[in-house]
């Protein structure tokens, strides 16, 4: 069984494979792959937005009694990217290279410290307060459902 | 109990970071200028000239910029929050700045007073400057990290430490007459290596841990690379140390040798990972980061070649190759990417509208600075053999910084025109 600390960072890896590849494409100006490539990252995205939001930051709050801190900046921050997100859109519908260019230059920076924060303290400090089998249910559950969302 | 450095009370103020980033290139310009109306300063490491734009340019802009970031990364990263940032900033920031301007004009102009005083001025920020941020690591601890990073920090911090001390003890050689058990040029070098590999290459590399996989998408460090490279970079100058202490010739060669192969080994593996992207359109400061790795190779060859050959050039042209090359291209890369974002983070916290990173700091000004870059590089490579060319490296070296501020301030202007055409949300986190 994996730890949830690698389960997560796993998948924000893969995040950033889908995310480079709508990059690239868009670079190239293939607008109708780069449209493709964008849909399956703002699905991945949402789908570890949602696992982190629904299951792993309550989990948090509870093992550490902490709900006005670090779970609190990390949900402001999803909302950030979902912004930056819809703006990443924007350009793509209008085809405008350089502000898809800005706005993904600027989601890169956003996820990658936020990802950071992430693995270094918020899945370590779930790897360290979860009793066992609590982390191995989670991990199950939340593996699922981002397996799932990914086939969808 | 607050979380472990992730509130927004832990992000310091932009200006905390930003005075650390405005001063730096503007130290790199003084190096530039001292070049330009210096004289034959590059004809050997001991010049007064060449003393004094080798702290200008690793005190003024290399230390300035790395005590600036670790300001701003040591919460995210390390879990570790200073206390107080906007005063440690403050003190920290005036005390070195100070410091190292009299430390160079007391290398350079041969003033022992005012090198003294620089020197003081210098190690009392940096004293600061370290309580708090052992302070703040003692306190972030405890989050079980999956990354070596926090515990290379601690390895850099120890090894400034060294570095400051040898330096302190080399001013009291010069201005008091104090006596060492070693000869002068010994501490130099000693000096002089706890500062490259100690303090400066292993930052480097802990940043690099992270920031490289994840900002540049490629696959990790090998993870018993990243565990055992800084130990044995601190481990081998310990050796090292010893080795000149007890005047042991061989074991001396041996740790030279070593640590020249672990700068290269760091410079090899960052340069395959980074050709193996899945970002396959690098942008620019990706490239000056890769260009810079080549910098530190080309720097390590040079360090081994002035082994065998007692050329006053060599250790010159090292010192360009790894200082300039390496060490500045890197942090030159990084400020491209550091300072546009904390802009847009201070906007998007104060629930203001931010322009996306490239409207912040577009792509041409970054290109044609880093241009000038490359040429200056070129310039005081070639100038270490031809002396005559110093004062045309001068005038480029002092181009190269002076674009580099004036890009690092079109993003503040940037930052201040937006947040006057917004009107702040109410209630939100405005930080200035």
């Amino acid at each position: 069984m994996n730890s949830i600390s690698e389960l997560m960072t796993h998948d924000h890896r893969d995040c950033d494979g889908i995310f480079a590849r709508a990059e690239e494409l868009a670079s190239d100006g293939d607008w109708a792959d780069a449209a493709a490539a964008l849909k399956k990252f703002a699905d991945a995205l949402n789908a570890h937005f949602a696992a982190e939001e629904s299951t792993l930051f309550p989990a948090f709050e509870q093992a550490t009694g902490m709900t006005q801190g670090p779970t609190m900046v990390m949900r402001h921050e999803h909302q950030n990217m979902r912004d930056t997100l819809a703006a990443l859109q924007y350009a793509l519908d209008k085809q405008d290279a350089d502000d898809f260019a800005g706005e993904a230059e600027t989601l890169l920076i956003m996820m990658q410290q936020h990802n950071m924060k992430e693995e270094s303290v918020i899945y370590p400090m779930l790897d360290s307060r979860l009793p066992g089998d609590e982390q191995e249910r989670l991990s199950a559950s939340v593996g699922k459902h981002l397996v799932e969302a990914r086939a969808a | 109990m607050m979380g472990p450095g992730l509130s927004y009370d832990d992000t310091p103020p932009f200006s905390a970071p930003l005075r650390f980033f405005l001063t730096a290139p503007l130290f790199g310009v003084v190096a530039g200028l001292t070049l330009l109306f210096g004289g034959e300063i590059l004809v050997s490491r001991w010049t007064p000239g060449a003393l004094a734009i080798t702290h200008l340019f690793a005190a003024g802009f290399m230390l300035q910029v790395m005590l600036g970031a670790l300001l701003q990364v040591m919460p995210v990263v390390a879990g570790a929050s200073m206390p107080a940032p906007l005063r440690i900033a403050g003190i920290t920031h005036v005390a070195m700045t100070l410091g190292t301007a009299g430390l160079a004009f007391g290398l350079g102009a041969g003033a022992p007073d005012v090198l003294l005083g620089g020197a003081v001025l210098l190690v009392g920020g940096l004293f600061v400057f370290l309580s708090a941020a052992a302070l703040g690591l003692s306190r972030g601890a405890r989050t079980g990290n999956n990354t070596r990073t926090p515990r290379d920090l601690r390895m850099a911090f120890a090894g400034l430490v060294v570095t400051a001390a040898l330096g302190f003890s080399l001013v009291l050689v010069l201005t008091r007459g104090l006596a060492l058990p070693v000869a002068l040029p010994t501490v130099v070098n000693l000096h002089a290596g706890w500062g490259w590999m100690g303090w400066a290459a292993v930052l480097l590399a802990a940043a690099s841990w992270v920031v490289v996989p994840m900002f540049q998408i490629t696959a990790a460090y090998p993870q018993r690379f990243t565990t055992l490279w800084a130990p044995a970079v601190t481990a081998t100058l310990v050796l090292w140390t010893l080795a000149e202490y007890f005047a042991i010739d061989t074991a001396r060669f041996i740790a030279i040798i070593a640590l020249g192969l672990l700068g290269a080994g760091y410079a090899g593996t960052t340069l395959y990972l980074q050709a193996h992207s899945r970002r396959s359109k690098p942008d620019t400061p990706f490239l000056a980061f890769r260009e810079a790795m080549y910098a530190a190779l080309a720097g390590v060859l040079v360090l081994v070649i002035s082994l065998w050959s007692d050329a006053d050039w060599w250790p010159i042209l090292a010192g360009v190759l790894i200082l300039h090359g390496g060490f500045g291209g890197t942090i030159t890369a990084m400020l491209y990417k550091i300072v546009p974002f904390l802009a847009w983070l201070h906007l998007t916290q104060a629930g203001i509208k931010a322009p996306n990173m490239k409207k912040l700091l577009p792509d041409t000004p970054i290109r044609r600075q880093l241009r000038v870059r490359t040429a200056s590089l070129a310039t005081l490579c070639l100038a270490v053999f031809v002396p005559i060319l110093a004062p045309l490296a001068g005038i480029v070296l002092a181009v190269e910084f002076g674009w580099l501020f004036a890009n690092l301030l079109r993003v503040v202007r940037a930052r201040r025109d937006a947040a006057k055409a917004a009107v702040p949300r109410p209630g939100s986190h405005a930080n200035t």
